[in-house]
């Protein structure tokens, strides 16, 4: 307590030191005078006496001294000093203060941005109480490889005997519905929970209240933040007002906070409803009472001071038990858990192995920019050691000139740290903006919270003390007698290879490895874009519809596409339109095994074919090449059903023969095939062709209705986009309450299909170009500053007679062999760390045969030109001038 | 034991606020003199050391300090001991006693043990 106040009354000794100074000195004068007049009055001569009193107080500089140090916090002071003096320094080199704090805060902004990304996926609790307690249960069958959701009575059964659980909760994760109040309808997806989902998760609300037991099957809704905000103007008074949800009343009880929208993290869901009340939106819902139906997910809180080995050794007695007494649908059944709020296993290796990448990437540019800089500090220390030297001399210690160039790379540091974080916030928002092909909605955006924050910190003030350790000892240790001289004094007598040549050639070591990877993106990108999709990628608009959640029958849906559909066909420049129930290159996934009808046993063999629902016309509006028979036109839902395959479909199934005719079937549905059509990429572009089955949507859609809605696609003959008002205009003049969503042109769709090339080639080529230039102005640096160091050899060499050309091929020379040294030793290293990349690479090999003969060229030119200019001015040296310098 | 001995590290602080107390008001040099006077002459102090004693006194609130008149007409500045300062010499005294009884244990010859 009084050591506190002690330190803070020193604290403020700081400010105001003049005055108590003075106030000092006074009170030292009158105890020289009192004791001065105590020495006269004891016989001594005032001299004497005077004498005697400062003797007897031991100096007074020095107890002034002792008390100055005292009064404030003599470190703290030296401190500020140190970083007064630093920020002089910095000052007065601007250029080279820019571009370290440049290369830094590039370096940390990259790695920033990356991190808020690991952040986000990886790190980042959900909102949901103490996160390690809440965990997401999984079933498992026995050679599966994982994981399945729960039917309802295996859940009620957990829920019921478990003891290891204070709460299990349960939920239905994707429900499409359309919303409906002021403005237009807009389709939202939400999540269907059992009545004690809020209490398990322990989510916080805005507003209201989560559901509690005994609202089971209540018409009541909690809305998302996000939702609330859009639609509602972030009503205050929302809690208790009704909202329509396909076509349904529903009472508004709460809000949760901003931060949820999905359990896992990953889907974008926007409100919640009970679970007895969910079949109101989605009327296929499997039968609760069934207990082979796996289709909720579940959460469970454990119980305080259960660990997850006791939580598991129960679930498998559980399962054991349900095993014993439902052997029909439980046998051989699992169940095994994550921490709820994370991804599953298998989606997480991806994501893990592609930021993995992405962070030896970024580490890489962080490395380059590191080296960059500490060769610049080392050229600063070289042009101080004449100061360092006088200081030295003065008396101040090693130590203290080590604080102070540390001070100053820790400044440089925390500079770059903090455009670093600028530069994250920029490129974190930029990504957040990006759109990923999928047909859920996702919530994938990051941003920069405070574990970022912290991270950048640290990194600047680990690369601002290691790029500063090694310049300040050298710094720190000049040749006394060569410095004060004025001769190079860092510069060790006999040692060739110096630190920075090593950092120039670890530097450009790795610009090779960073620049191979990137080089492999970038071919990635080409190829991508070479990929044949199949389809017409210009010239058409696409809609999408879901009729079933705004209460329509099959026959009303296929009565309103025909309707839309002749309706839009009749605009101006539409010159045709066509629906489907999902558009190529969504990278959804609609497959059957399907073999050809009539065959013998032993001859059939079933191919896997993607399935669409296309409605007359379609082929000509996507462009797709008609090959063999007919389209589409005149089926009706009870005629015998008929299908069009593509090319890859006739060869698989028939051997390449034109199969108009023939039959194929699925064991239950049997198709007659009428005509042949060209192959394209169904789900996504990386995909080999795969056969596809193309079926009437007229026939299909009463018994396989399809979960995301319908799509209409229609071919213009000008800008598509121009005609989207008429087109939705023509939907809601069939129905006002009909929600239009995915609206987009085939431009935009196929922007969002190159999405995963796209993103890649774009952050690794940002980071490869970075780093090439860091890697060129660190190799230019130590280049000119080789030259600069030798202008007196050099002009020896020419006074003695060596021609321009030579010392230009002398100083060439050392720049191409440190280049050379470089990338002997980082061409194997991206060797090695290119099969990081294959997994995300289209249509090439990791070791790709391009790239690796380019870049080790590319590279050694760009050394080349970074040589070349010191090398020319070396050889411009005037031997006269050289020789006069110093 | 003729020898003059140095000032013990912490102890000074203590010497200083026990003297104030006993005293009253004291300026520097009157203080230095009066803690020589009471150790019998045995302390060898150097007047210095008793500022920094004093600024950290007073920076710990145990003393408060005013510029007054000496009784030779001087201008000087007294310390005095405040409420947190009586207490503090309570507490430090106490301590500083156990200390020397253990120590004296120590010290003092086996047989009694």
């Amino acid at each position: 307590m009084h050591t506190l106040r002690a330190f803070w009354i020193r604290l403020r000794g700081l400010i105001g030191a003049r005055r108590n100074e003075e106030d000092f000195a006074a009170e030292l004068a009158s105890h020289v005078e009192m004791h001065t007049d105590d020495g006269i009055r004891a016989g001594l001569s005032p001299e004497e006496a005077r004498r005697q009193a400062l003797i007897c107080l031991g100096g007074a500089e020095q107890t002034r001294q002792a008390y100055r140090e005292r009064r404030g916090l003599p470190w703290l002071e030296s401190l500020f000093r140190d970083f007064g003096y630093a920020l002089r320094t910095l000052g007065k080199h601007r250029g080279a203060t820019a571009a370290a704090i440049l290369s830094i805060g590039l370096g940390i902004g990259a790695n920033a941005t990356i991190f808020s990304m690991v952040n986000r996926f990886l790190l980042r609790p959900a909102p949901m109480g103490d996160p390690t307690t809440l965990l997401a249960l999984q079933t498992t069958h026995d050679g599966d490889e994982c994981c399945n959701n729960f039917s309802f009575p295996v859940y009620t059964d957990i829920r019921d005997q478990a003891q290891s659980f204070s709460g299990v909760a349960a939920y239905f994760e994707l429900i499409p519905a359309s919303i409906t109040g002021s403005g237009e309808p807009e389709r939202v997806f939400g999540q269907a929970v059992t009545a004690n989902f809020f209490q398990v998760t322990e989510l916080p609300m805005v507003l209201g209240r989560g559901f509690v037991t005994g609202e089971e099957s209540a018409s009541e809704v909690v809305l998302g933040a996000g939702l609330w905000q859009r639609r509602f103007n972030a009503d205050k008074e929302i809690v208790g007002k009704t909202v329509t949800i396909s076509g349904h009343v529903f009472t508004v009880i709460g809000v949760v906070t901003p931060a949820f929208h999905s359990v896992e993290q990953i889907l974008g869901t926007e409100f919640w409803v009970p679970l007895g009340s969910a079949s109101q939106l989605a009327t296929d819902l499997p039968f609760q009472a069934s207990r082979g139906d796996h289709w909720l997910a579940v959460v469970g809180r454990l119980k305080p001071g259960v660990t997850r080995a006791q939580a598991a050794a129960e679930l498998n007695t559980l399962a054991q038990r349900f095993a014993l007494a439902n052997p029909k649908t439980d046998q051989g059944n699992r169940f095994s858990f994550d921490q709820a709020g994370t991804m599953p296993p298998h989606e997480r290796r991806g994501l893990v192995l592609f930021l993995a990448a992405l962070t030896v990437v970024v580490l890489l540019v962080l490395a380059i920019a590191g080296a960059n800089v500490a060769n610049l500090l080392f050229a600063q220390a070289a042009s101080r050691q004449r100061d360092m030297a006088v200081r030295l001399a003065l008396g101040a210690t090693r130590a203290r000139l080590q604080r102070q160039m540390l001070t100053e790379s820790l400044l440089l540091g925390l500079g770059g740290g903090v455009l670093g974080v600028v530069l994250s916030l920029w490129a974190t928002r930029a990504l957040s903006a990006l759109h990923l092909p999928a047909p859920v909605p996702l919530d994938l955006r990051i941003s920069v919270d405070w574990r970022v924050l912290l991270f950048a910190l640290a990194l600047s003030v680990l690369s601002g003390l290691l790029l500063g350790v090694a310049p300040a000892w050298a710094a720190s240790r000049p040749l006394l007698a060569n410095a004060l001289k004025g001769e190079d004094a860092l510069a060790r007598p006999g040692r060739r290879i110096s630190l920075r040549n090593f950092l120039v050639v670890a530097q450009v070591a790795m610009s090779v490895v960073l620049l191979s990877i990137t080089g492999l993106f970038l071919r990635s990108l080409q190829s991508a874009a070479k990929i044949d999709i199949g389809f017409r990628s210009k010239g058409l608009l696409m809609m999408s519809v879901d009729p079933r959640v705004h209460g329509y029958t099959a026959p009303r849906t296929v009565e309103f596409l025909s309707l839309f559909q002749q309706r839009v066909a009749a605009l101006p420049g539409v010159v045709s339109a066509s629906a489907t129930d999902r558009t190529p290159l969504s990278s959804t996934t609609r497959s059957e095994d399907l073999h050809a009808a009539g065959v013998a046993d032993k001859d059939k063999h079933d191919v896997n074919a993607e399935l669409f629902m296309v409605t007359p016309g379609y082929f000509e509006t996507m462009g797709i090449p008609r090959i063999a028979g007919q389209d589409f036109g005149g089926e009706t839902a009870t005629g015998p059903k008929t299908a069009v395959v593509n090319r890859a479909f006739a060869e698989r199934v028939f051997g390449g023969a034109i199969p108009i005719g023939w039959q194929v079937t699925n064991g239950r549905t049997t198709y007659e095939i009428i005509g042949v059509v060209g192959n394209v990429k169904a789900r996504s572009l990386g995909e080999e062709t795969r056969p596809v089955l193309y079926r009437s949507l007229q026939q299909s859609i009463a018994n396989d209705s399809s979960f995301l809605g319908y799509t209409l696609v229609v071919h213009t003959s000008g800008n598509p986009a121009a005609i989207a008002q008429a087109v939705r205009s023509q939907v809601h003049a069939l129905d006002p309450a009909m929600a239009i969503f995915n609206e987009e042109t085939m431009e935009e769709h196929m922007r969002t299909a190159f999405f995963l090339p796209h993103l890649a080639a774009t952050l690794f080529g940002t980071f490869g170009f970075i780093g090439l230039v860091l890697a060129a102005v660190g190799l230019y640096g130590v280049m000119s500053y080789a030259v600069s160091r030798r202008t007196r050899e050099i002009g020896i060499r020419m006074a003695m007679g060596a021609r321009p050309g030579t010392v230009e091929r002398l100083v060439l020379r050392q720049g191409m062999a440190l280049t050379l040294i470089a990338v002997i030793l980082g061409w194997p290293a991206a060797w090695m760390l290119s099969r990081l990349a294959s997994s995300f690479l289209y249509g090439i090999q990791p070791h790709d045969t391009m790239t690796f003969a380019v870049v080790p060229l590319f590279l050694a030119s760009i050394a080349f030109v970074a040589c070349w200019i010191p090398a020319r001015r070396a050889a411009s040296i005037d031997p006269m001038r050289a020789l006069r310098t110093e | 034991m003729g020898e003059k001995t140095d000032v013990w590290q912490g102890t000074l602080a203590l010497m200083a606020l026990r003297t104030l107390e006993s005293m009253g008001p004291l300026h520097g040099y009157g203080l230095a003199r009066r803690i020589e006077q009471i150790s019998g002459d045995r302390l060898q102090l150097n007047y210095g050391t008793l500022y920094p004693a004093l600024l950290k006194l007073e920076q710990e609130g145990f003393i408060r300090s005013s510029w007054g008149l000496s009784d030779n007409n001087r201008r000087a500045k007294y310390y005095e001991l405040t409420k947190a300062g009586e207490r503090q010499v309570k507490k430090a005294a106490a301590e500083w006693e156990q200390t020397t009884a253990i120590l004296a244990r120590f010290l003092t010859p086996a047989e009694e043990a």
